[in-house]
């Protein structure tokens, strides 16, 4: 059924118009492989947020099309497609008055999962990002700390077995070691489960570290887009040199001190 | 003491059950009407703004004035439906403000998770936005509940039975333990419906199957047991109409007769003496006390209730809108033609006494300022403070008098016509209202003021039959011997038994029975 070899996600040429003329994406084509994290990296306000939603059918495109297991999403209910991608957001996304176990659950649940399976998932979940069932499956999202909360935001768009994983600025509200910590953790996790992921960032750092492949916006247009050595070595514009040049001086800064 | 304690303690359990019937009635209306509109309306900000707008002046009606002004509204109907609907709009407003602040209150990235991760709109509403909005929607349920258990003691006036009946009547008849009961009952109901709703919540929170379950056990036996008197009176009124009685020739026997009542005493004990007089003949009584003024009339006209007693001169001036002087004879004899052709209802006849709005000074003032009619206030008028009933201040009794006599310059000031009295006495005031049948004019040693130029109306008391009871003989024939039977020192004196012995209205009523029957 799935042809390992199509991409997961194919965008076509898609544009995103609102009410009164502001055209926040002018015809943006990516695609993403199987297993490949895409990062979507710009300044606030570049359209990244808006394609990402676009997926997902959180905002409907404007022009162009999406296909998402070679299917156009055009055609599809909104909510069935919503629980086959996950959703990672910026903050948590936690619902405050659920417990772990409950918003890990959900999914699993809106599924229609027997009450057997959705126990068993969430255990392996919580495991997969060493969050002990035991220990935290009870305890309410304010009960936990900041890094302990994004990764029940990951383990509940993890639950439904997702082939591809959405993420808006998700390591942005972390302090630096939990951030890193976690973006490591994130790729182990990627490796052992195999989803694609499409990641919103503004941080160019975290893209050229996290992703196989970058795609840079400015102005609801994709202004360059290939690997992270790619763009390090031709930047295709003043704009990209621009987003690079804060990474590349902490680089210098750094190997000057071991030096 | 005691024995009054025990009467008020009979009268508990109809008052608390009417009380509470009424109050969770009007609650739950006000939430199946607030919480679906709130939800509409945070998602839509001008229906928001609109129907708070809407919310927010009701709310700035008083309570009496909204629960009075049911009762034209709905074309002179008294009783429960004037009160259930005007509470159930004084509760919208905390309930459906709530209701929007909640659900506008939740953090815009909740909303758009639960959208990112595939919930359809109404699992967003059901399983995270009511879920996260509630504590502040049963905080809006909570003040709901305590305004609304509050606000039903004044549907006393219209006609609806609560435990406001306990406060008109005390305060009416000076019996302060039963404005206590009244207070003490309606506070601790308040409080037991709010923690009731509080514990509710706590078990929503906390998912304690068992709390809920009981808490909803409570409340729904504190329901069943106001409402199952109700179902139990027409079986005792059947057991009673199967009897023989005297009066059963009559037909009127088996029937029952609404008695209404305004809210004062003499109000109180000549509907008691309308009820013996009818139960004697076999009548099933129910009796309608404490209607506002007007609110009798109107409950008259559209038969909610079959009989009650008026005054000559308070139909003349606030019915017929007349305001030039008319004799006894001519007043009565008009208002009866007027009464009849214009909305059939029936004047039984003159009861025999007058109970006049007069000017009561207390003899000390009289004295000092050598004052012994209207005429002399006039001089004085810049210095007198004039207190009066809540009414008589906006009624043509007044205006007439104070036009007619100069004494525009006085100062007025409105209080209940149980302080009225002792206020003149005690020189609060210098010059009261007052009702001349009333017991406390002799005994606080007030002087009635003269009235020389015939301002004040005569104020004969009369007896009104509504247009459906008119057409049946019997009432007129139980009800006719009390016509002329009633003179002035009768009634004076049985109010006096009530207002300044502790007497009840159905102990003077009997006395005044008796009374009756020697003569």
């Amino acid at each position: 059924m799935i042809d390992p070899a199509r991409p997961v996600l194919d965008i076509r040429a898609v544009c995103k118009t609102y009410p009164g003329g502001v055209e926040a994406v002018r015809r943006v084509s990516l695609q993403v492989a199987r297993g490949e994290l895409l990062a979507l990296a710009g300044e606030s306000g570049c359209g990244k947020t808006t394609v990402l939603k676009m997926i997902n059918r959180l905002e409907d495109a404007s022009g162009g099309s999406i296909f998402y297991e070679g299917e156009d999403i055009a055609g599809r209910d909104p909510v069935a497609l919503r629980r086959e991608i996950g959703w990672v957001m910026q903050g948590d996304g936690l619902f405050p008055h659920l417990t772990v176990r409950e918003n890990v659950a959900i999914i699993p649940r809106l599924l229609g999962w027997t009450a057997g399976e959705i126990s068993n998932r969430v255990i392996e979940m919580l495991e997969l990002v060493q969050l002990p069932v035991n220990a935290y499956g009870d305890r309410y999202p304010a009960e936990l700390s900041g890094g302990q909360r994004q990764r029940v935001g990951f383990a509940r768009a993890l639950a439904g077995r997702p082939d591809l994983l959405l993420m808006d600025e998700p390591f942005s509200a972390l302090d630096p070691i939990t951030r890193d910590s976690l973006q490591q953790e994130f790729r182990s996790l990627q490796a052992e489960l195999g989803f694609s992921a499409v990641m919103v960032t503004h941080d160019m750092a975290e893209a050229l570290i996290m992703a196989d492949r970058i795609a840079v916006m400015a102005d609801g247009e994709i202004v360059q887009h290939g690997t992270p050595s790619d763009l390090l070595a031709n930047p295709a514009s003043d704009y990209v040199s621009g987003l690079l040049e804060t990474p590349r001086r902490q680089m210098r800064a750094i190997r000057e001190l071991g030096a | 003491m005691s024995a009054n304690f025990a009467e008020r303690l009979a009268e508990l359990p109809q008052y608390l059950s009417a009380h509470v019937v009424l109050s969770m009635c009007a609650l739950l209306a006000g939430i199946v009407l607030s919480i679906p509109l709130g939800i509409q309306a945070a998602r839509r900000p001008r229906l928001a703004a609109a129907t708070l707008n809407a919310a927010s002046v009701i709310q700035t009606i008083p309570g009496l004035a909204l629960l009075a002004l049911m009762v034209p509204l709905l074309g002179g109907r008294i009783g429960f439906l004037p009160a259930f609907i005007a509470l159930m709009l004084y509760s919208v407003l905390p309930i459906l403000r709530n209701t929007i602040v909640g659900l506008q209150g939740i953090e815009p990235q909740i909303r758009e998770a639960a959208r990112g991760i595939g919930l359809t709109d109404r699992q967003r509403l059901w399983q995270i936005e009511l879920p996260l909005a509630l504590p502040v929607i049963v905080a809006g349920l909570r003040t709901a509940t305590v305004w609304v258990v509050g606000a039903a003691t004044l549907a006393t006036p219209v006609g609806a039975t609560s435990l406001g009946n306990y406060i008109f009547a005390g305060l009416q008849t000076r019996n302060w333990l039963s404005v206590l009961f009244g207070c003490v009952f309606a506070a601790g109901l308040a409080i037991v419906l709010d923690q009731a709703i509080r514990l509710l919540e706590i078990a929503a929170r906390d998912r304690r199957r068992g709390l809920a379950i009981g808490v909803g056990v409570f409340l729904a036996v504190l329901v069943a047991a106001s409402i199952a008197p109700r179902f139990m009176t027409p079986g005792q009124a059947g057991a009673v109409a199967a009897g023989e009685s005297p009066g059963a020739a009559q037909g009127i026997a088996g029937q029952t007769v609404t008695i209404g009542s305004k809210a004062f005493t003499e109000q109180y004990i000549l509907g008691a003496l309308m009820q013996r007089r009818l139960e004697e003949a076999g009548a099933r009584v129910v009796r309608r006390d404490n209607l506002g003024s007007t609110i009798a009339f109107d409950a008259l006209r559209s038969g909610e209730i079959d009989v009650y007693i008026d005054y000559t001169g308070t139909i003349w001036a606030t019915v017929m809108n007349r305001s030039e002087p008319a004799g006894r004879y001519r007043m009565f004899t008009e208002m009866s033609a007027w009464l009849w052709a214009e909305h059939g209802i029936l004047t039984l006849g003159r009861l025999g006494f007058e109970n006049a709005y007069g000017f009561a000074v207390s003899r000390e003032f009289a004295e000092a300022q050598g004052v012994d009619s209207l005429e002399d206030l006039s001089a004085i008028a810049a210095e007198l403070t004039v207190g009066g009933d809540p009414e008589v201040f906006a009624r043509s009794e007044w205006t007439a008098t104070r036009d007619v006599y100069g004494l525009g310059p006085a100062r007025t000031r409105s209080m209940d016509n149980t302080f009225l009295y002792s206020a003149a006495r005690d020189g609060q005031v210098d010059v009261i209202t007052a009702y001349t049948t009333d017991g406390r004019i002799a005994a606080f040693d007030l002087t009635v003021l003269d009235d020389p130029r015939g301002v004040l109306p005569p104020y004969d008391a009369v007896i009104l039959v509504s247009p459906q009871a008119a057409r049946r003989p019997g009432l007129a024939a139980v009800l006719g011997p009390l016509v002329g039977a009633i003179d002035d020192d009768a009634m004076r004196e049985a109010n006096r038994r009530v207002d300044l012995d502790g007497d009840t209205p159905a102990g003077a009523a009997a006395w005044l029975g008796e009374r009756i029957a020697e003569q």
